[in-house]
């Protein structure tokens, strides 16, 4: 206790150095940002920020960050600021410099002072090598900061005195490639700054245990936001260029749709939508005002349907064998490395399998029913891995005390495992038929389609199916010829290249508008499969 | 010798004998009619399923058959048929896997024969296809070389293995370790989520935004880079390596880390001192596992490369990017015929051998660590 309010005492008196180090994480962050903004052309290089061109303001910051580091490093080793340094930064953070510097007077030495290949190489060694000097033996605060600072001030002048200025271009030589200050200045910034955030995050911390957890800290939650931020930009954007595809022409009232008619067992009965959704409910076609996707979200619908009832039967039995009946050894063990093979094998692997095995055995061309069976291989590991996971997670008591009451081995697993796994089941094929909805490799060689596909192509697969005299006495045309799938859709239109928009009158908003459709069909799954997750787990911890 | 396989196979016979005997009881304990419905069950299918591979038209017969026997099972002999019919489902599984590895080396095949090779007067089958880089099927000598797609593939793999191994385990640490509950619940379904975006949107994006932009900025010529690919690859591969890295993580025993913190470290100092180095095994797993969905990945590969196999010069020039294995199977599939065909299915089986031998790697690995921290416990 007495050591608690000794150390907020100490604290207090060095709260003015310490906002030198918070000002410092400030700045490094204000310079991510620039160096975001810079790279994703929000901001040109060239581009005046309060009277001063962005280049030259980040070369201000640059260099105002790099002295900060620097002094509050030196300031520590003085022993003006009260910190709990350890006796070294430690060899990984030494690597890492060390090869930072050797990188950078690599190419300072052959790029810019014009030294030759054994000439900068020998600078960059010698460099490297005293960076690691300077990182490992000085103690902590001297160690985890000078290399940092000193980057940040180097590329602060260069930037500042126009050395890298805004005409700046690098070609290394054999690449065919320009490496243009618009490019470097930018990712340089980004890159100092995460040095520099790093290592004032230490400095505010006080360097030692509690320095290191701040530094980590930092670069950990940068690391976890970046990727969320990299998921919400992916969507927002897809859907932002969808959306105006999807949505053309949409009218609602009763009676504007088109019509339905469902013929079961003599009876028909007609349903008139009451939304008129051309992209969704239109094929394409000459003559229609708004071309749409429909036939391929109809295939789309057969393929997961065909594939669900191929692999969840399959995977569901073998689960319940191999966690109920079969007893723990070579077999198990077998099977569970063959399912996990299965599961990681490329989804292209897949297509060629069905190619080679069920192509020539449907008719010899490509057809939905390979499609559905190909992609119920890819399924049917999945649901076999998620199903044993689900009933090994049944508590032995339910079994022991079904068991006690008499019943036979098999009336246990129908009404007390199966039931009480079925959640977990349940979730893991609705995350794996997202998966198989998206997936265009496998049905690239088993069922294809086409780049545009007028609403008569429409796949009616249930209204297919007839009987004949001769074996196999079912036939289903629908399911012997190929049809259009979402994915394969998307694939077909960005390889067919330019030159479409004959056929629509926009080919940019229409492939944009597939690529929404293809996204909300297989997202939907994921979000119904997650919330079910949820609702199931919430419901077991009550 | 013989006297360490002696007791080995007086064993063995015991278990065979063991195993009879079992066989024995259970037929006897079984009620006949029972037990000749499972046979007819069996054959019947069995029969099925030898008119599939010869793709007999008659095939609808012996399976109607089998329909109709386990129907009449599930009604009278419920229990057994139950077991059989799982059985039956467990051996599919494994049989999809041996029917895969078959047909696509018999489909290879014909092309790993032409590309034969003599050494010191032996002929190897299909070492050219490693030891020339000249891949045409279009003008004599027509060649099916392998290796510019493997140094693509290699290249790919390596960017997005830099790309997701790093990220893919801090964020995990921070999911497993790190993040307040809500941050948590936030996160890993957006983890999951970006699993899910199909693989041919991120191609969509990366063909008509990310390569333009990387030709307009690196003054390329032509468009499709290694850099970029690799990139959007490391993407897609995060979530499986973040996922297992975190199951990992989860795995080391609480009782580790709190007698760690109960010394007075930081969670950081703990982090990196116990539950890392005990998860290393884990987390190498799911780095690897991450490789193998990186080596996997096709269609962002396919429609951001530039679909000519070819090398680039010099060997590290990443802003050039030709073909994977992957994407020269998707490319050329359309109008591939006999030979080609055939290299496509050498490509695939190039593929399918590496990431098995991943996959199988990786679980030997998951199963030490379980292994080492179930006796520590």
């Amino acid at each position: 206790m007495a050591s608690a309010t000794e150390n907020s005492v100490v604290r207090d008196r060095t709260t003015g150095t310490k906002t030198v180090a918070a000002v410092a994480v400030g700045l490094s962050a204000v310079l991510f940002a620039l160096g975001l903004a810079a790279l994703f052309g929000v901001v040109s290089i060239t581009d005046p920020i309060a009277g001063l061109p962005s280049v030259s303001i980040n070369g201000l910051l640059l260099t105002a960050l790099g002295v900060a580091v620097v002094s509050f490093g030196v300031g520590s080793r003085l022993e003006f600021v009260e910190t709990e340094p350890l006796p070294s930064a430690g060899l990984i953070a030494g690597l890492a410099f060390s090869g930072i510097w050797f990188a950078v007077a690599g190419l300072v030495g052959s790029q810019m002072l014009g030294l030759g290949t054994a000439g900068s190489l020998a600078l960059a060694l010698v460099t490297g090598a005293g960076v690691f000097a300077v990182t490992v033996v000085p103690r902590e605060d001297v160690g985890s900061t000078l290399p940092a600072g000193a980057l940040s001030l180097l590329a602060g002048v260069a930037f500042l005195t126009g050395l890298v200025g805004p005409g700046w271009a690098w070609e290394p030589a054999g690449l065919r490639a320009t490496f243009s200050a618009g490019l470097t200045i930018p990712a340089v910034t980004l890159f100092t700054s995460l040095l520099t955030g790093w290592s004032s995050a230490k400095a505010y911390g006080g360097f030692g245990a509690r320095g290191r957890h701040l530094g980590a800290y930092v670069l950990v939650y940068l690391n976890a936001l970046s990727i969320v931020a990299v998921l919400f930009v992916l969507v927002a954007f897809t859907v932002l260029k969808g959306l105006p595809g999807l949505i053309n022409g949409v009218t609602f009232g009763s009676g504007v749709g088109p019509s339905n008619t469902i013929n079961l067992f003599g009876l028909s009965y007609t349903i008139v939508w009451p939304v008129n959704w051309p992209f969704v409910m239109n094929g394409v076609a000459l003559l229609n005002d708004v071309n749409g996707v429909l036939p391929a979200i109809v295939g789309t619908f057969w393929l997961v349907v065909g594939a669900v009832l191929f692999a969840v039967p399959l995977g569901v039995g073998a689960a319940v064998f191999l966690t109920e009946y079969a007893e723990r050894g070579r077999f198990t063990q077998i099977v569970e490395i063959a399912t996990n093979g299965l599961w990681s094998t490329p989804s292209i692997v897949f297509g060629l399998f069905g190619f080679a095995f069920l192509v020539p055995r449907f008719g010899g061309q490509k057809s939905l029913l390979s499609g559905m069976i190909t992609l119920g291989f890819m399924l049917l590991p999945l649901v076999v891995i998620t199903s044993r996971e689900a009933m090994l997670a049944v508590p032995d008591e339910y079994r022991d005390a079904s068991a006690a009451l008499g019943v036979t081995k098999w009336e246990t697993v129908r009404s007390v495992v199966i039931p009480a796994a079925l959640p977990g089941v349940v979730t893991g094929i609705i995350l794996g038929v997202g998966r198989i909805a998206g997936e265009t490799a496998p049905i690239l060689l088993t069922m294809a389609g086409g780049t545009f596909v007028p609403g008569s192509q429409t796949a009616d697969v249930v209204g297919g199916f007839t009987f004949t005299t001769s074996p196999p006495f079912v036939a289903n045309p629908e399911l012997m010829q190929a049809t259009a799938a979402l994915p394969y859709q998307l694939y077909a239109l960005i390889s067919a290249g330019v030159g479409l928009s004959g056929n629509v009158g926009s080919a940019g908003q229409f492939k944009w508008a597939t690529a929404l459709v293809l996204l909300v069909v297989v997202l939907s799954f994921y979000a119904v499969g997650i919330v079910t997750r949820y609702y199931f787990r919430r419901k077991l911890h009550q | 010798m013989a006297s360490v396989t002696e007791p080995d196979s007086t064993e063995s016979r015991h278990a065979i004998q063991r195993r009879l005997d079992r066989a024995r009881d259970f037929v006897e304990d079984t009620e006949p009619e029972a037990l000749a419905v499972v046979v007819v069950g069996s054959v019947s299918l069995l029969a099925a399923f030898l008119g599939f591979l010869l793709s007999s038209s008659l095939t609808i017969l012996p399976f109607s058959v089998f329909l109709a026997t386990s129907g009449y099972g599930w009604v009278r002999h419920q229990e057994l048929t139950a077991r059989a019919l799982t059985l039956t489902m467990t051996a599919s599984t494994i049989l999809i896997l041996g029917l895969i590895t078959v047909f696509i080396f018999v489909e290879a095949w014909p092309t790993v024969t032409y590309e034969s090779t003599t050494v010191f007067g032996v002929s190897v089958p299909g070492l050219r296809l490693f030891l020339e880089t000249k891949w045409d099927a279009a003008s004599p000598p027509i060649r099916y070389s392998m290796v510019p797609m493997i140094h693509g593939t290699v290249m790919v793999t390596l960017i997005a293995t830099a790309v997701a191994g790093p990220l893919g385990v801090a964020a995990a640490l921070f999911l497993s370790e790190i993040a307040p509950v809500p941050v948590r619940e936030l996160v890993k379904p957006g983890v999951e989520i970006l699993a899910g975006i199909p693989s041919i949107v991120y191609g969509f994006i990366g063909f008509t935004i990310l390569s333009p932009w990387a030709s307009d900025q690196f003054d390329l010529v032509g468009q499709g880079t290694y850099l970029f690919v690799g990139i959007v690859v490391g993407l897609m591969a995060l979530p499986t390596v973040v996922s297992v890295a975190e199951d990992a993580l989860n795995s080391v025993p609480e009782s580790m880390k709190s007698g760690s913190l109960a010394l007075g470290t930081t969670d950081w100092q703990t982090m990196t001192s116990i539950t890392l180095p005990a998860a290393f095994s884990g987390v190498s797993a799911a780095v690897l596992l991450g490789v193998g969905r990186a080596i996997g990945e096709t269609m962002a590969a396919t429609v951001m490369l530039r679909n000519n196999p070819r090398i680039p010069e010099p060997l590290y020039n990443v802003f050039y990017g030709y073909e994977t294995l992957t994407s020269l199977i998707a490319a050329n599939y359309g109008e591939a015929t006999g030979l080609q065909m055939n290299a496509l299915f050498v490509a695939g089986v190039i593929l399918f051998v590496t990431v098995l031998f991943i996959s199988i790697g990786s679980q030997m690995i998951e199963a030490r660590m379980k292994r080492k921290l179930g006796g520590s416990e």
